[in-house]
């Protein structure tokens, strides 16, 4: 911006490139580090990611992550959905009461708010009481997915009802005069209009449920050891290694595409929503 | 008319829960009455095998404030305090940092914005075991960092910069810069620069300028920050646990050593009451803050 002097500009410029290094310091060494086994002996080396694919409790930590990943953003998408949906077209605008306009708003942003190792040790003391008392419910992938589709779910009705809010709503009145019945309305002119959020939405559940720790370390069972909690309890036992950096720059790397991919998402979303009053 | 109203806002409000009734009772069901469980337990005894047992009792809590079998300690409190510290300094340390980064990302052109953006967010993205487990191989003894800062007499030789306070400290910023940098990017993009003009029409300049026609229009975006920083910095598990070592240890290892190595859960969910009352004072202090300062959420749900 213009306004800001120029010597001043120089200078944010000197103080943020560091701040920017600084960021990817840390992601680069995990990089460096795995390619060359110590920092004394450099080099570029395969082995560790050779060693990695064919460790057999790697590969069946990543097909767990990968199933819980996937299995819980499906539905953490679609009840979010449903939130999002539900709270922008059906809520009255202003006030409502505390029932319907302050409580679910609360309830949405109790598991954002809420710090994770609340939110875990809360959840393993619910399943293990469950467990005790009724037999289901054991430690595991599925008590884990119950675990990320309570936080993943808030975010997508978030970024759902920001993408809703910005609609004009004589568009669900349009089609009700044109004898849409709501399921049709929901189907031709809902579905349409979120499909954005609803990617960008799954994107991002996808990417918190990759992202947590804390809260799948206290919900996991003997079983359903992921990847997060395998790099954790390797580390714990024997500090460093280049295959568990291997393994970091693996999880950086797809993480850096997951987010590229949201990033272009959202962004043909915004173009396309600056193109309807054009049209218009 | 009226009843038709009535029955308008009746389908309405059967229809919201129709939709938003699955989700909200997800949450309900598997967030807040577990919390609710835990909040409950912590007024049960302890058995000898970790979990709760009648009868009810209040000896969880006189354990929090460290009255023990062997007389009272400090311990608790010293935990306490240093997760308060370390929270408020990383914070401190994160607004330090964000500021020059979010002008910087204004001052270029509209274009490049929300890319510079996304390579700040970005680290944020990866695994936070990953993140820390980076600082731990940047700090430990044999790191060239280690080196510098045992030669300039900083530390004893033959010690790293971790495990530590200090490592704490900076995993902790460095988990959490982001969210400062976003709320603040936020305020500062919409800043009405005709103020600025103004300011310097009557010749203000430099700090004067900064702090009387800049810096109050980004209070609300720092308040948001301070909020998503220091909450979860505060209850912060991974940092502490990997970067901390006994001699750092902060609030969330406590707790969680209380359901994992020793299992007492009447104890630790007392521990938690106490972290919970914390964040939740500090999330009151700066609404009231925000709301009296006028910062207007629009979007929010």
């Amino acid at each position: 911006m213009s306004n800001i002097p120029r010597g001043i500009r120089r200078g944010l410029f000197g103080v943020s490139l560091p701040v920017y290094a600084l960021l990817y310091l840390p992601l680069s060494v995990i990089a460096i580090f795995s390619f060359a086994p110590s920092l004394h002996h450099p080099g570029v080396n395969l082995a560790a990611y050779g060693e990695l694919f064919n460790d057999a409790t790697v590969l069946a930590a990543l097909r767990r992550s990968i199933t819980l990943a996937f299995g819980s953003a499906i539905l953490g998408t679609a009840l979010g959905t449903l939130m999002g949906f539900g709270l922008s077209r059906f809520r009255p605008a202003k006030g409502g009461g505390f029932w319907v306009g302050a409580l679910p708003s609360l309830i949405i942003y109790t598991p954002i708010i809420m710090p994770s190792l609340v939110f875990g040790i809360s959840e393993l003391i619910f399943f293990n009481l469950v467990h005790e008392y009724t037999g289901l419910l054991s430690a595991g992938l599925l008590t884990m997915g119950i675990a990320h589709v309570t936080f993943q779910s808030p975010y997508v009705a978030l970024v759902v009802y920001a993408r809703l809010t910005g609609l004009d709503p004589n568009l669900f009145e349009a089609s009700h005069d044109l004898y849409a019945n709501p399921i049709k309305s929901f189907l031709y002119l809902t579905i349409p209009v979120v499909r954005p959020a609803l990617i960008g939405g799954f994107l991002l559940a996808i990417t918190l449920s990759i992202d947590d720790f804390t809260i799948s370390f206290f919900t996991a069972g003997p079983g359903s050891v992921t990847l997060p909690i395998y790099i954790y309890s390797a580390i714990a036992r024997k500090g460093s290694s280049p295959e568990i950096n291997a393994l970091g720059s693996l999880m950086i790397a797809t993480v850096i595409g997951v987010a590229l991919l949201y990033y272009f998402v959202t962004r043909r979303q915004q173009q396309r929503s600056r193109q309807i009053p054009a049209v218009a | 008319m009226s009843t038709m109203v009535q029955s308008e806002a009746r389908s309405r409000a059967w229809r919201l829960w129709l939709t938003s009734g699955p989700g909200l009772f997800w949450i309900i069901l598997f967030l807040l009455l577990p919390s609710g469980i835990m909040l409950g337990i912590a007024f049960f005894t302890n058995s000898d095998f970790g979990s709760p047992v009648l009868p009810l009792s209040l000896s969880s809590f006189s354990q929090v404030a460290g009255f023990g079998i062997l007389g009272w300690t400090s311990a608790n409190f010293t935990v306490l305090i240093r997760s308060l510290l370390q929270a408020g300094i990383a914070t401190t340390m994160t607004i330090l940092l964000a500021y020059p980064l979010v002008f910087f990302i204004v001052s270029r052109p509209a274009n490049l914005r929300p890319v510079l953006l996304l390579f700040a967010i970005v680290p944020s993205w990866t695994n936070q075991v990953v993140r820390t487990y980076a600082w731990m191989q940047l700090l430990n003894p044999f790191a060239p960092v280690s080196h510098l800062a045992q030669s300039l007499g900083l530390i004893p030789p033959h010690l790293g910069l971790m495990p530590g306070n200090f490592a704490v400290f900076i995993g902790l910023t460095y988990n959490y810069l982001p969210y400062m940098v976003v709320p603040l990017y936020a305020a500062v993009e919409k800043l009405d620069w005709t103020l600025v003009e103004a300011g310097r029409d009557l010749y203000a300049s430099g700090p004067k300028l900064f702090f009387n026609a800049v810096f109050p229009q980004t209070v609300p975006g720092l308040l948001s920050g301070i909020i998503l920083v220091g909450i979860p910095a505060f209850g912060d598990y991974v940092v502490p646990q990997l970067l901390g070592g006994d001699k750092a240890m902060m609030l969330g290892s406590l707790i969680a050593s209380q359901f994992t190595f020793s299992p007492d859960w009447p104890y630790g969910a007392a521990l938690t009451i106490i972290m919970l009352v914390f964040t939740c004072i500090g999330l009151v202090v700066f609404r009231r803050l925000t709301q009296r300062l006028g910062g207007g959420e629009g979007a929010m749900l």
